[in-house]
């Protein structure tokens, strides 16, 4: 009896033995003969069915997950050849999956993100220029300002679907109930229009915050900062990609951050999905966002988009209010030219004004990129048409998430934390510097 | 001469015997073996060598070996002055969350081996915030901690008749660190307590009864009696509240992303953007050797300060 249970426990630890070394050996060969699959019947052009993987995090996000479905079942239905097979992770963790992915062997065909991800992904070496997927005829009908956003080292990387500046959304009701008359064109009349908003509360008590601007860290907070910076006339890069601060408008606009929080117009360290919370809630006058952002506004509280408008960035310094260009992007992967060629037709498929113009229309407020398509009709977004043509396309690093990161810390320490501005600029000098190398 | 052959042939047999058991027990260790090698020492190995190279995401794509870069990570980490706060907020988080969590969790099992009523319920009940998700947690917390329409700041506003109305747990970089410590006690209490419970209901009843019946109060059968019977069940409860607080980063990138101004930035979050955000792997890598190294010294003082599992 003993005899045979000592058998069995050996017998049971051979087997789990082989399983490991079976299992660390099933990992290598699966990841190959994917990726030999997948470049196969890219190849044959033989009329075998091609699948496009396709990586969107947008797909996880409910409000448009009917959407890029919609994409799918009518892609597939116009082209029975071509499949899409989605890969899926939540916004912040795409980019390290489609990497990891391309780690092991199995690299995606398309990428759904952002712009500022586009130096980070050609440092990686994962992404080609789109000009390996799509002809020159096609990209010429694109505005110059957008596909200047997707380019490194003088090619585009990126094909931007839609776009945006920082826009300055505000809430009509608040503004006429505080007596502010016109919407602010610079910062010096935005004091003054916080200065008589400042005080208010809504019907339940609440306070009414006059102005806000993200500075909680996060990239995108980064982003918007870097916006500000051009509010004012000044840069964070060279376009060569080399740290640039001393200038006025930097210095300005961590001055007038600064002031702001000292005044208590804005809430402080918020990400923008706090700040559309306070907007939708009626507790915020004025803030800052991209054009999209708005959609999130109206899904917690619809009826306020009856007192929403939105206006051009503000003027400060020598600034004369120009922004940063946002842009959502498709990014290509090389997994051979069937692969690339069923791209060039879902991308075209995408970028048709039935499908894409109806999405800008209906479900995300944003700016064509194609010249061809006409400006969306959302109310919300007529009094800020013209940001479009002072939107700067900004240089980029590979680390642009960081430094980004950086510029929140830089905005926090003179707002939560109360350091004087050159103490933290120095402060930002140096770890910025340690990020750009 | 027939016993001596006897004898001789047992010994033989005895020491096949043996070397079969050594065969046997190799046999049976072997699968332990292979998991701590493959999926423990290669990986630690792996990023310790990772740390002395020039190594990036596009190492990883295109399958080339990274480059050796002079100690580079090493000397950028110890020069950007991030490192000393990053280590101190870790060892800050860790000592707060750790402590509290075993007096917490300790009071708690105490008050649920008393025989008060609803003790199952409650037990169960308790466990709740143990099965939920790290990141929700982290959600349901920043929510609450919301300076401008969190539960909070009402409930605060409340409790001092209107006079604080602007508590920003989490903007402040005074008690953003302890904003996430509460969150990460929320989560972690239950476990603790559930740990204790069973190491206090092993305690044998009869030694307590005999130490009261010489005259000691409570107190005193507490600290001599129960605590050293339920110093395994200690050891482990504290091991595993410093270890997971430790290396806790779900909980801190989701709630204040490592700031403001970089005061919730631990040695995880560090590592995390130097590796994951700046794209820069070798340099993650050194923040992790550096936390590496650190987490031994804290498990071997510990150690030391435990001794060992017998009870005196």
């Amino acid at each position: 009896m003993k005899k045979q249970l000592k058998l069995t426990a050996a017998a049971v630890a051979a087997v789990m033995a082989f399983s490991l070394t079976a299992c660390g050996g099933g990992t290598g060969s699966s990841g190959s003969s994917s990726q030999a699959a997948g470049t196969g019947t890219g190849e044959t052009g033989t009329g075998e069915k091609v699948t496009i993987k396709f990586a969107n995090y947008a797909l996880l996000e409910d409000a448009y997950t009917e959407f890029w479905e919609g994409v799918k079942s009518g892609f597939e239905a116009e082209n029975p050849d071509i499949t899409i097979e989605w890969v899926t992770a939540p916004y912040a963790d795409i980019v390290s999956t489609v990497t990891t992915m391309a780690g092991g062997g199995d690299k995606v065909d398309m990428i759904f993100g952002e712009g500022t991800w586009t130096s980070s992904l050609v440092d990686s070496g994962l992404v080609i220029p789109v000009t390996d997927v799509l002809s020159q005829d096609y990209l010429d009908q694109f505005y110059e300002n957008s596909l200047e956003a997707s380019t490194v080292d003088g090619e585009i990387y990126t094909l931007p679907m839609y776009m945006s500046p920082f826009i300055l959304y505000y809430n009509t009701d608040i503004l006429e109930k505080a007596g502010v008359e016109s919407v602010p064109t610079t910062y010096d009349e935005l004091l003054a229009a916080c200065e008589k908003i400042s005080g208010m509360t809504t019907e339940d008590g609440n306070t009414i915050y006059p102005f806000g601007q993200t500075t909680a860290s996060v990239a995108i907070s980064g982003s918007a900062i870097n916006s500000m910076v051009y509010n004012f006339g000044g840069e964070v890069l060279t376009a060569d990609g080399q740290l640039s601060i001393d200038n006025d408008g930097f210095k300005q606009t961590f001055e007038m951050l600064k002031l702001l929080d000292e005044k208590g117009y804005s809430p402080e360290n918020c990400k923008l999905k706090d700040l559309r919370n306070l907007f939708a809630l009626g507790q915020l006058a004025m803030y800052y966002d991209q054009s999209w952002g708005i959609s999130g506004v109206e899904n917690i509280n619809p009826d306020i988009i009856s007192v929403t408008a939105s206006a051009n960035p503000l003027a400060g310094g020598s600034g004369d209010g120009a922004s940063l260009l946002s842009t959502q992007t498709l990014f290509y992967c090389d997994n051979g030219d069937a692969n690339r060629a069923a791209c060039a037709k879902l991308t075209e498929y995408l970028m048709s004004d039935e499908v894409l113009g109806d999405y800008l229309n209906n479900i995300v407020p944003a700016y064509p990129t194609l010249k061809t398509m006409s400006m969306p009709d959302n109310p919300a977004l007529q009094g800020s048409t013209s940001s479009i043509d002072k939107a700067v396309a900004a240089p980029s690093v590979p680390a642009m998430n960081d430094l980004n990161l950086e510029l929140c810390t830089l905005a926090q320490a003179v707002t939560v934390t109360g350091t004087d501005v050159d103490t933290a600029i120095e402060e930002f000098r140096t770890a910025a510097n340690n990020i750009i190398g | 001469m027939a016993t001596t052959a006897a004898n001789k042939v047992r010994r033989r047999t005895t020491l096949t015997q043996r070397q079969g058991d050594t065969i046997f027990s190799l046999l049976l260790i072997l699968p332990t073996i292979l998991v701590t090698t493959i999926f423990i020492l290669v990986p630690v190995v792996d990023s310790v060598i990772q740390s002395f190279l020039d190594y990036k995401m596009k190492n990883i794509i295109s399958g080339n070996p990274g480059t050796w870069n002079n100690f580079e990570n090493y000397i950028k980490l110890f020069t950007n002055s991030k490192l000393g706060p990053a280590i101190l907020q870790t060892f800050i988080f860790c000592v707060i969350v750790v402590v509290a969590q075993f007096i917490l969790g300790m009071a708690l099992a105490l008050v649920l081996n008393s025989n008060i009523k609803c003790a199952r319920f409650f037990r169960s009940i308790m466990m709740t915030p143990w099965c939920v998700p790290t990141v929700i947690s982290a959600l349901i917390w920043m929510w609450i901690f919301q300076p401008q329409y969190g539960l909070m700041r009402y409930i605060v506003s409340v409790l001092t008749f209107g006079q604080v109305t602007d508590l920003a747990m989490l903007n402040s970089p005074s008690t953003a660190l302890l904003g996430i410590a509460i969150a990460a006690l929320w989560k972690q209490v239950p476990l603790s307590t559930l740990l204790l419970l069973a190491g206090l209901q092993n305690v044998p009843g009869e030694i307590q009864e005999a130490a009261t019946m010489d005259g000691a109060n409570a107190r005193v059968c507490f600290f001599r009696i129960t605590l050293p019977y339920m110093k395994s069940v200690i050891k482990v409860v504290l091991s595993m509240a410093i270890i997971e607080n430790f290396k806790q980063f779900p909980l801190i990138w989701t709630m204040t992303g490592g700031g403001p101004n970089n005061s919730t930035t631990t040695l995880a979050v560090l590592s995390y953007r130097e590796a994951f955000v700046s794209n820069n792997l070798g340099s993650g890598a050194a923040v992790t050797t550096v936390w590496m190294l650190l987490m031994i010294v804290v498990v071997v003082v510990y150690n030391k300060l435990m001794g060992d599992n017998e009870t005196s």
